[in-house]
């Protein structure tokens, strides 16, 4: 015997409350009638009701304490270990990639695996369990194994499909963290097959069963939407589907129809078109696929017809063209760049000085690279070999998608020590190699020679210094265009009090710091961005768009392919039996009778009409 | 005490007695005895003595034999009103006693209208002397103003009753004596029988007895629940209870078998039994007399 939840052991306090409830007085009210002849004097027990008086044992008191001993007994849920046969543990992997979305199964391949687990979930048998993993980018544990019903379909209410396609490899992982030391267990996954494929089969701790979600391939999608100098604006359009489909595509500007335009997709095809019809003054322009079909999230894409904001940024350097060619992938940046010796400080968003420092004060914000010994708000020493380059934090924002793996630095200047405000955001062996002011005004400094690593050479390098860039210069995001899913790093104006979004479909959503990014780029659409400041409010926007053609190819992929790994041995564990229903039925059972014995209702009258009379007559 | 408008429903009505009535004073009422009258009754052989008057010479002409011709003789009858007026009939919503006083005072006037006897009394023993017609209306309505509901009355105050003369006696109570220490059903049904012997005596003293009960609403479906102390206002005994709708239940059983009880014992009696609520009108209580067959339509 087992109890799953012993902390409900307090209910039993409800029968000493009860037997309090007893030793205490009644006050009624008192009534006056021509006769007492047709009361009939109730349940003795009741006109026990002297204060403190003695108890007397009555019918009603023995049924309301069984009741709540059962009752209490119950909300324990004992169980009776090893009484439930077998126990087998099933991990159900619920794949929330954007293209369960798709309505070719009503009311959604998502919800309809949803309903699928939720039917397992109310199949289980004594001792079964079952656990579910949401299966999205970094897959998420639902539910625990467990055997209770109630649990899982509270959990389920839960899941929601995400942005970006589910990592299948870790799914499985988290699967097999799930099974290990249980034998017998099972996987099973509900999905269209468009999850993440793994570069090699992972392996599995238990078999893995595949339930595709889905019928149809049949889908179109709006690819692109931009707009050249000159105004036109160019549209790719992708038929995914077999059947050739002849659609309209409205375009509506700032939330009005301006135009239709027939365009006649073949299957398996892309078309462009292009429209200069652009009414002047607009600032949004969508491009609407017509009529719709099983998939919505690609049916549309939106174009901010207003530039991206304008930065202007110094670069101090004798000659860097790794770092100049950098910056100006930036877009909306205008770069200027000055000799030392040619240095004339201005009015730019950003400075940035390589090898050099001006003799004065440093202008912010700042990026500083291979500053000279001794100088600058990170002060460096003489160069040293800094050994092997590491993330100072692998989750820190500035190194998002930045591979430090093939790496080298030859020689770096050596920091002392780490001022207060600095974090470091690479590191070697011996020293930081890159660090950033937190708080106040951003700043960062680099202390190497670019030219003394390898790291212009890799693909990492302009993803840093974009990263960077947008540490350093806020307001980033302003009239961007961002993949579906893709958390957006609002880097507000400093001095901001408070951000809100509204999402497309009209949510606000409140931001719990300035810094924090917004996650929630589950819908494709215009997001508005409301920055509070001391000198009001600042508005913006940005645009999420599927741009994933993977996820636009609809059809149900194939099963995905595992490795079997050595399961764990050993006898199959025997479940638990929970034996709560039948106390909680026994207990409303007793207060079933409770209440008849309550309402007068003769007892012994009931019982003769079911027969029991001569039981009860021979027991007595 | 009764409107315009009630009185000539009244009016319209008259009082049923099953037995004929033999009275000092000639009246409207059948007598047991043989008289002059319009209303032809029966034939008998002539005798010694008889009054040649009576002799039916159109029978003699066919028959060749004297035969009197005998009529139906219409005396006065006497009628008894007996009114409960322990406490337990100022009680009810609305309270029993205005509805029982009204009835007795209709009957009065049913009675004094056809010249009859009438007596009107209490259960405690007061008692106005025998009135007789019309001008006893307003003797009889005083009388039943100044009385009060208090006390205590039971089966026993009517076996106290004396008697004198044969006639219709109608008792109007709730009959709700206190006495039983348990309740219910079987408590009822004692209770009702109680009334038996009194009812019995009453007989032998050539009474048809008539028992009329009156209830108010909240006493034949209580509207009461919950914990209360319910206190006799006759006895003061006090019962606390949890009252829930099958209490309730029980005790609409408990009031149809007292009922039945005093129904039956009536019966036993030939008498009657009728019953109002004091929320009844004039003429809901004259209908219940009208079932009952102790008023019909004159």
């Amino acid at each position: 015997m087992s109890l799953l939840v012993p902390l409900a052991a307090l209910s039993l306090l409800a029968l000493p409350a009860i037997l309090l409830l007893y030793f205490l007085k009644v006050r009624r009210p008192q009534l006056q009638v021509s006769s007492l002849l047709f009361w009939r004097p109730h349940v003795s027990d009741r006109q026990a009701n002297a204060p403190w008086q003695r108890l007397r044992p009555g019918l009603l008191l023995l049924l309301q304490l069984l009741a709540a001993a059962l009752l209490a007994l119950g909300l324990m849920r004992p169980g009776l270990i090893g009484a439930a046969g077998v126990s087998s543990t099933t991990v159900v992997i619920l794949d929330a990639s954007p293209s369960m979305e798709a309505t070719d199964v009503a009311p959604s391949r998502f919800q309809a695996a949803v309903a699928r687990a939720r039917q397992m979930a109310g199949q289980l048998g004594p001792g079964q369990q079952m656990a579910v993993i949401l299966l999205g980018p970094h897959p998420e544990l639902l539910a625990p194994p467990t055997g209770d019903a109630a649990v899982l379909r509270a959990a389920l209410d839960r899941a929601r499909p995400a942005g970006t396609r589910g990592d299948f490899a870790e799914g499985v992982s988290l699967a097999n963290a799930i099974l290990s030391g249980r034998p017998g267990g099972s996987i099973v996954m509900l999905s269209d097959g468009h999850s993440l494929p793994p570069p090699t089969p992972p392996r599995a701790l238990a078999p893995l069963t595949y339930e595709s979600i889905g019928v149809t391939g049949e889908n179109a999608a709006v690819e692109s939407i931009s707009r050249t100098a000159n105004g036109t604006i160019f549209l790719g359009l992708a038929n995914y589907g077999r059947e050739a489909r002849d659609l309209k595509v409205d375009m509506v500007a700032d939330g009005r129809l301006v135009d239709v335009l027939p365009v006649h997709l073949d299957g398996n095809t892309t078309a462009d078109l292009t429209w200069s019809h652009l009414p002047a003054g607009t600032r949004v322009l969508e491009a609407r696929l017509a009529p719709d079909d099983d998939f919505a999230l690609d049916d549309a894409a939106w174009l901010l017809t207003a530039p991206p904001p304008q930065h202007r940024v110094l670069l101090v350097t004798s000659q860097n063209a790794f770092l100049q060619r950098a910056l100006q992938l930036w877009p909306g940046l205008q770069l200027t760049t000055q000799k030392p010796a040619d240095y004339r400080p201005g009015r730019y968003d950003l400075y940035v000085f390589d090898g050099w420092l001006p003799p004065g004060g440093i202008p912010q914000p700042a990026l500083i690279v291979d500053p000279p010994a001794g100088l600058g708000p990170v002060p460096v020493g003489g160069q040293v070999d800094p050994g092997e380059v590491l993330p100072g934090n692998p989750q820190d924002r500035i190194l998002q998608d930045v591979d430090l793996q093939d790496v080298h630095v030859q020689s770096a200047g050596a920091v002392r020590s780490v001022p207060a405000g600095w974090r470091t955001v690479i590191a070697a062996a011996a020293d930081p190699l890159l660090l950033v002011r937190e708080g106040g005004q951003p700043g960062a400094v680099l202390t190497f020679d670019l030219h003394h690593s390898d790291l212009p050479l890799r693909a990492a390098f302009p993803i840093l210094v974009q990263n960077l860039l947008q540490y350093l210069m806020p307001g980033g995001f302003e009239n961007q265009v961002f993949p579906l899913g893709q958390p957006v790093s609002l880097q507000v104006e400093p001095g901001t009090r408070s951000v809100q979004v509204v999402t497309p479909d009209g949510r606000t959503v409140a931001l719990p710091s300035p810094s924090t990014p917004f996650t929630d780029t589950t819908r494709p659409g215009v997001y508005t961005v409301r920055q509070r400041l001391a000198s009001g409010t600042r508005v913006s926007n940005f645009v999420v768009q599927l741009q994933d053609p993977t996820i636009s190819r609809i059809a149900p992929g194939a099963a995905p392919l595992v490795q079997a790994a050595s399961r764990p041995a050993g006898p199959a564990p025997r479940g638990t039996l929970e034996i709560w229903p039948w106390l909680i039925a026994a207990g409303l059972l007793a207060l079933v009778l409770e209440w008849l014995v309550y309402l007068g209702v003769p007892v012994r009258r009931l019982a003769s009409r079911v027969g029991w009379r001569r039981r009860l007559e021979a027991r007595a | 005490m009764l409107t315009t408008g009630e009185l000539a429903l009244l009016g319209r009505l008259d009082l049923v007695y099953r037995r004929p009535q033999s009275g000092l004073y000639s009246g409207e009422r059948r007598s047991p005895r043989s008289a002059r009258s319009p209303e032809f009754s029966d034939f008998r052989p002539y005798v010694h003595g008889d009054d040649f008057r009576q002799v039916d010479w159109r029978a003699y002409a066919r028959l060749e034999r004297l035969v009197l011709r005998l009529y139906v003789a219409e005396e006065e009858a006497c009628l008894n009103l007996l009114l409960d007026t322990s406490a337990s009939m100022g009680l009810g919503q609305p309270p029993k006693w205005g509805a029982a006083r009204r009835l007795v005072a209709a009957l009065a006037f049913l009675g004094l209208a056809a010249m009859d006897r009438v007596q009107v009394g209490t259960l405690g023993g007061a008692r106005l002397p025998p009135l007789r017609g019309r001008d006893g209306v307003s003797r009889a309505w005083a009388f039943l103003e100044r009385l009060e509901p208090e006390g205590r009355a039971g089966p026993e105050d009517l076996r106290r009753q004396r008697w004198t003369r044969p006639g219709l006696t109608v008792v109007v109570s709730d009959f709700l004596a206190d006495g039983a220490s348990a309740g219910g059903v079987e408590a009822a049904e004692a209770a009702a029988g109680a009334w038996a012997v009194p009812l019995a005596e009453l007989a032998s003293r050539r009474q048809e007895a008539v028992l009329w009960q009156v209830l108010a609403p909240d006493e034949e479906r209580p509207v009461v629940s919950g914990d209360v102390r319910l206190v006799d206002v006759e006895s003061g005994a006090a019962r606390e209870l949890t009252i829930t709708p099958g209490l309730v239940d029980e005790y609409t059983r408990a009031l149809a078998a007292h009922r039945e009880g005093l129904a039956r014992v009536t019966r036993a009696v030939a008498g009657r039994f009728a019953h109002s609520t004091s929320a009844d009108d004039l003429e809901a209580m004259m209908l219940s007399g009208l079932r009952v067959g102790l008023v019909k339509r004159g």
